[in-house]
């Protein structure tokens, strides 16, 4: 069931794992559709816990930080948990020059990510 | 009845009691179909041959009313066919209609040599063909005339000589056929001619309101035109003057956006006697909504006193009271509470320096590492935490403070660019950016801000900056 264009959906638990599909995370539209997209998985739902795949990421502007901003208010005001996972160097970067890397929770891949879930 | 039972050639049929006894001879399978059907509709029997020499076993086999036959057909043509039934005095009196393409004058001239009685030029309406049959039924051939009787003609076409032998009756039936089929189709032609000019009408109306929807574009095009040249003015106003003038201090600043409407803007001004105040933002995402938030942003970092003015207010005393830096910043981020809509932010970085002594207090809201060279040394990096502006709710900012020794310079930038791309997607880099304020230190500071930029400009061709770009560099000179 592939119902979305850019991320892939799972669910473990309560958890909802979001795998970004594209490479690049350039332009508004992509963006734009990325952000309709986890509204639309997110519904109703108040602050789900969640956790953001990167592994296909390998370019990203800054004003996907936005969107994150946004995710990690919306899931903080449900009292839901927001992690992220797969960031590759070159997009830990844009995290780690505008300090950002010290918000948001980040771990090497998706078993640690979930992991982190249970501690 | 099922269409698909009428398959079978030799499948003998029910008669209906107007219906004749017809044989046809196609040898597409479609077209075999369609006219198997037609005729089996209107109370036909019907027996079909894929081959000339099928259908004159058909023919042999059991007398029908009439033969419907093709021309173009493997192992015997129509023409072959209708030949060789009107060569057997038996079959004779059969009327024969040709269903021909009529490309050519000559396919009559081979038809009449034929023999036939009759054509029907395809493609045909199916009704005209019933009522063809329905017509020669009526009017049987004389079976009296013999083939002795058959004059020989011949015909002129296209200055080739043929010499034809057809009976009086059959030339006749042939030219009705002939002349029908003209009428026919040139009913078809008036009808599709009317056509033609009322699909052209529409064409034009069509067209007209084209014309119309395109002068509409234009104008609401040229009216955002205007209006994107008028906040482009308006964001130009947010930066310094050319040239700045500021006791103690030279100032060099740069400033490509790479639309023509940015997140970006930087400014440097005297905020009292004794302190210069400087910032560059980079609000997130370009075009409109990032521009109209720069704007928004830029009209809180003024240095004039006013009830927006983040950075000054009037002291108790009268005088101006300078507001520190990490207070700027916590007020921003409160003013510009996260928007839910645009998922809009910036960063910032702002100092205020003190002319006199060289110090230099300064904040970070997610901003790019402060950088400073000193006369003769090699740049330092000043990284500072602090999320982005608009960020994380309700946080307080922290500022720091960097002592100045004479003739050091500082620069503030956008992550235009530490992080211009080149056509490979590589980023420029930090130490790229050290490398060019090194090599430059011995040359003016305008120099050097120039060179840095040239520096990104050589970094992403062909294509160009894809981010706004911002340079700011200030030379403390007591």
């Amino acid at each position: 069931m592939d119902q979305y264009r850019r991320i892939q959906t799972a669910k473990k638990g309560d958890i909802h794992i979001v795998l970004f599909k594209d490479k690049k995370i350039l332009d508004d539209t992509v963006l734009d559709e990325i952000k309709t997209e986890i509204n639309r998985l997110m519904g109703n739902a108040s602050g789900p816990d969640m956790l953001l795949d990167f592994s296909n990421v390998e370019f990203m502007s800054s004003a996907m930080l936005g969107l994150l901003g946004q995710l990690h208010r919306k899931v903080g005001a449900g009292k839901g948990r927001l992690k992220m996972c797969g960031i590759r160097p070159e997009i830990f970067q844009v995290f780690k020059l505008t300090n950002l890397d010290k918000l948001f929770k980040i771990y090497p891949d998706a078993p640690a990510g979930l992991a982190a879930f249970e501690a | 009845m099922n269409p698909d039972a009428s398959d079978q050639p030799a499948t003998p049929a029910v008669r209906a009691s107007s219906g004749v006894d017809v044989v046809i001879a196609e040898d597409s399978r479609i077209q075999a179909k369609m006219l198997i059907r037609r005729l089996t509709e209107a109370g036909h029997i019907v027996r079909w041959g894929e081959t000339g020499a099928d259908a004159l076993a058909l023919v042999r086999e059991r007398r029908p009313d009439i033969i419907v036959s093709d021309i173009e057909m493997p192992v015997m043509t129509g023409y072959e066919f209708c030949k060789a039934v009107k060569t057997d005095a038996a079959l004779r009196t059969l009327p024969f209609i040709l269903l021909s393409t009529l490309a050519d004058p000559i396919d009559i001239i081979r038809g009449l040599d034929a023999g036939a009685d009759n054509y029907v030029t395809k493609p045909y309406e199916p009704e005209f063909l019933l009522g063809r049959i329905q017509s020669l039924l009526a009017t049987p051939l004389d079976g009296a005339e013999s083939d002795a009787e058959a004059a020989t003609l011949e015909v002129t076409l296209a200055g080739q000589q043929f010499r034809v032998k057809a009976g009086r009756q059959q030339v006749l039936n042939l030219l009705v056929s002939t002349f029908e089929n003209a009428v026919a189709k040139n009913q078809e032609l008036v009808v599709a001619n009317g056509d033609l000019s009322v699909a052209r009408d529409n064409l034009q109306r069509t067209n007209a309101e084209l014309t119309e929807l395109n002068d509409r574009i234009s104008q609401i095009n040229a009216q955002m035109v205007r209006d994107l040249e008028a906040a482009a003015k308006v964001q130009q106003s947010l930066l310094p003057a050319a040239h700045v003038t500021l006791p103690s201090t030279h100032v060099a600043w740069r400033y490509v956006p790479c639309h023509s409407l940015a997140g970006d803007f930087l400014n440097v001004f005297p905020l009292d006697d004794e302190h210069a105040g400087l910032f560059v933002v980079d609000v997130s995402g370009h075009g409109v909504p990032s521009s109209l938030m720069a704007v928004t942003v830029g009209r809180f970092l003024t240095p004039k006193v006013s009830d927006q003015s983040l950075l000054v207010r009037q002291g108790a005393d009268g005088r101006v009271a300078i507001v520190r830096p990490a207070e700027v910043a916590t007020q921003l981020n409160r003013l510009f509470q996260a928007d839910e809509f645009s998922g809009l932010y910036f960063t910032i970085l702002y100092g205020v320096l003190h002319l006199p002594t060289g110090r230099l207090d300064y904040v970070s809201g997610g901003h790019p590492a402060l950088v400073r060279v000193p006369v003769g040394g090699t740049p330092e990096f000043y990284p500072v935490e602090g999320f982005p502006i608009a960020f994380v709710p309700d946080v307080e900012y922290d500022q720091q403070t960097l002592q100045l020794a004479p003739g050091d310079r500082i620069y503030l930038y956008s992550d235009g660019v530490p992080e211009a791309m080149d056509k490979d997607r590589q980023q420029l880099g930090d130490e790229a950016l050290a490398g060019v304020l090194a090599s430059t230190r011995a040359r003016p500071l305008e120099e050097s801000v120039g060179e840095l930029l040239q520096r990104v400009e050589d970094w992403c061709r062909p294509i160009g900056p894809l981010d706004d770009v911002s340079i700011l560099g200030v030379e403390w000179r007591p």
